[in-house]
């Protein structure tokens, strides 16, 4: 993919906080224009701190690469994307209104265009009504759909939000899945953070998980789960004799029933089983296609091979001993 | 353009959502309203339905005009005290903030991942700071210029100078503020090692007004111990009789305890114009606030204005028995033209590059932290 077809395209991240802590540790990234694009992890995996990278929040210790085809803190370019980040404090003196007009000011755009996108936002994230209360008489979910409409406030070309679900009930949840949808098929570039692997999954066209400050996996969710594809087969009775002629085929007892394994993801694989299953007179009480799901895939990530999951915060270098060996 | 106006109005909103703000607000009026109350005439003044017959202070023989008399109320009263202190106080007590909120997490993320440079998002928030006392010195001396004009007949537009005088005396500690905002993110400590740094300029300030004092008095002593030694001088010149060795001896002891008189004088004053000199250095390189203020009363006031003071005695420094009584009136005046002496320039100068100096510190600060 060429620079124009990258929304962000990052690579040898690094940032380290305070000469020890190594918050990243040569992130590479890339996300397409036009996807919806997840970042996963545990807590102080980096992602908040990769995110504050590309929005000039934080300054890198290296990177290279670009930002919408410019360099990381080119400033110009943020002109051209919206943020809501995790733990927004808006101030509580101004209205839902001033917020989403604040945040298309300090963009660069003219009063007439930010007074019509601020109208057409609180409509499209259900505040109209409360658009003139202070946002000191919001609630959470009323503060995240503000905050929401304010970084979509300047038309931005990628949409950056930094778990925007925080706080809000199902329905707003939902409300706001269908709105990235609509944002990606606007043609826009979602780039979310998220601890809700479920929303995810359902909205997110490629993910990846970091783990202490480096991306352990990428990809689409089909490339990720690709592996961990399979069909199970119930069938009662016990393991068929020949089962060992098939590749890829596990079996478990349960009771009197017998589940066939074949690692596969293609249906046509398992017909041939099917068919000696039913030449056997067995009875097939269920045909199952399995994947991982992207909890099971993001703590496998996190998981390392001794079965522990990854200590939250960045890699702290131990201090150098005055005059000792290092 | 537009991200410089959002931000003002932004400011104005946060100014606007604080109590003291108006507050502050109210305050200053009543004490343009209290200026109305006030009035002079050939007898004395009148403050509301009451007359004060005054001997010092009328238009009649005392010689004031009522000009200088609204001039020296707005300056002394209105600037000095209720702006320069009262005022200030309140303005820092409502921008301490400014910073440490803006520099609060979540606060800060959106507006830096915004098309705006971070020194010129700090230059405009330190711009936006300043904005309380200039509305509120607006307001101030437009409605004393008001007042003063209706009450007392008099249209004094040099009253406006206050409004850039008084928002660069609150710049100084502005500057203060928003470097220890900066440093330390928290309002209360921002706010109190403010008024702590104001304090120790207040001492600095007073602590050379002191030694100037003390520097003319010591310089009134050498001038009346050297008066002294001429008049022993010509009066030993007049002995005319040589017979008359007692008056002779008398009179040469006189001289020479007043040589001895005059050589410690210039020795105390060669010491003092050291102390003075080295804290004059000190007070150079640090805002001059009391100053700052004081160049109000100096440009709206003439000299030459001020009523003729009454004639003092003519008495000597030192009387014949050598003991030194200073001229104190003589004494106040020298203080005071010795303090319009110093140039605007050199006040103002050296207190503007104290405060860029601040600003710029504070910018880069900020310009290199991650939030």
């Amino acid at each position: 993919m060429t620079d124009e077809q990258h929304a962000i395209d990052v690579r040898d991240v690094h940032k380290t906080f305070k000469k020890r802590v190594k918050a990243l540790r040569g992130v590479d990234l890339q996300v397409a224009s036009g996807e919806i694009f997840g970042l996963l992890g545990p807590n102080g995996a980096g992602k908040s701190t990769l995110v504050k990278i590309l929005m000039t929040v934080v300054r890198p210790s290296r990177i290279s690469g670009t930002f919408l085809g410019h360099a990381i803190g080119h400033k110009p370019a943020l002109q051209h994307v919206g943020y809501l980040p995790e733990h927004h404090n808006f101030p509580d003196y101004l209205t839902g209104r001033h917020v989403i007009e604040f945040s298309g000011a300090l963009a660069g755009m003219l009063k007439h265009d930010r007074r019509t996108n601020a109208n057409r936002l609180l409509d499209r994230v259900g505040m109209t009504r409360w658009a003139s209360s202070r946002l000191k008489t919001y609630s959470k979910g009323m503060l995240q759909r503000v905050g929401l409409a304010q970084a979509m406030v300047n038309d931005p070309k990628i949409v950056v939000l930094d778990e925007p679900t925080d706080g809000v009930d199902p329905v707003g949840r939902r409300e706001i899945r269908d709105l990235l949808l609509e944002l990606r098929d606007e043609g826009r570039t979602i780039f979310l953070n998220s601890h809700l692997l479920s929303e995810l999954e359902m909205v997110c066209d490629r993910v990846a998980i970091m783990v202490q400050g480096q991306v352990s996996m990428h990809g689409t969710i089909d490339e990720l789960t690709h592996d961990s594809r399979r069909f199970e087969i119930d069938c009662v009775g016990d393991t068929p004799s020949w089962i060992d002629s098939i590749e890829d085929a596990t079996t478990e007892i349960s009771g009197e029933t017998c589940c066939i394994r074949i690692r596969t993801d293609e249906p046509h694989d398992i017909q041939p089983v099917l068919d000696r299953l039913r030449n056997d007179g067995r009875i097939i009480t269920r045909v199952h296609a399995v994947r991982e799901s992207l909890e099971d895939l993001f703590m496998r990530a996190v998981t390392d091979e001794r079965g522990e999951v990854a200590s939250p915060g960045g890699v702290v270098e131990p201090r150098r001993a005055k005059g000792g060996d290092a | 353009m537009t991200p410089v106006l959002a931000l003002l109005v932004d400011a104005y909103r946060l100014l606007n959502a604080r109590k003291i703000f108006w507050l502050t607000m109210i305050l200053s009026l009543l004490v343009v309203g209290s200026f109305s109350l006030v009035g002079i005439d050939e007898q004395g003044i009148s403050i509301a339905w009451w007359d004060l017959e005054l001997f010092e202070l009328n238009t009649g023989s005392a010689g004031y005009t009522k000009a200088l008399f609204y001039k020296v109320i707005f300056t002394e009263f209105g600037v000095n005290i209720w702006l320069a202190w009262i005022a200030t106080i309140l303005g820092l007590i409502t921008t301490a903030s400014i910073f440490p909120e803006f520099l609060g997490a979540g606060s800060i993320d959106v507006v830096l991942s915004k098309p705006i440079g971070r020194f010129k998002l700090f230059l405009i928030k330190y711009i936006t700071g300043l904005l309380f006392v200039f509305l509120q010195v607006c307001t101030f001396t437009t409605a004393s210029f008001l007042v003063i004009g209706f009450r007392g007949g008099v249209w004094e537009p040099g009253l406006f100078i206050a409004i850039p005088l008084v928002t660069l005396f609150f710049s100084y500690l502005f500057s203060i503020c928003a470097l220890l905002g900066v440093i330390t993110r928290s309002t209360i400590a921002s706010l109190l090692l403010t008024v702590l740094v104001w304090f120790l300029l207040f001492i600095v300030q007073a602590a050379e007004s002191s030694l100037m004092f003390f520097d003319l008095m010591l310089e009134q002593r050498v001038e009346g111990y050297q008066t002294a030694v001429e008049r022993t001088e010509t009066q030993l010149a007049k002995v005319e009789d040589p017979d008359d060795t007692e008056r002779w001896a008398f009179l040469h002891e006189t001289l020479e305890k007043r040589k001895e008189n005059l050589a410690e004088a210039e020795s105390s004053t060669a010491s003092l114009d050291a102390w003075h000199t080295g804290l004059m250095s000190v007070l150079t390189v640090l805002p001059k606030t009391g100053e700052t203020i004081e160049l109000l009363s100096r440009w709206t006031i003439d000299l030459a204005e001020l009523p003729e003071p009454m004639a003092s005695t003519s008495r000597p420094l030192v009387n014949d028995d050598g003991d030194f009584r200073p001229d104190r009136d003589r004494l106040g005046q020298d203080m005071n033209e010795a303090r319009r002496a110093r140039s605007s320039w050199w006040i103002l100068g050296t207190s503007t590059i104290f405060e860029l100096v601040l600003v710029v510190f504070s910018a880069w600060l900020f310009y290199r932290r991650d939030f």
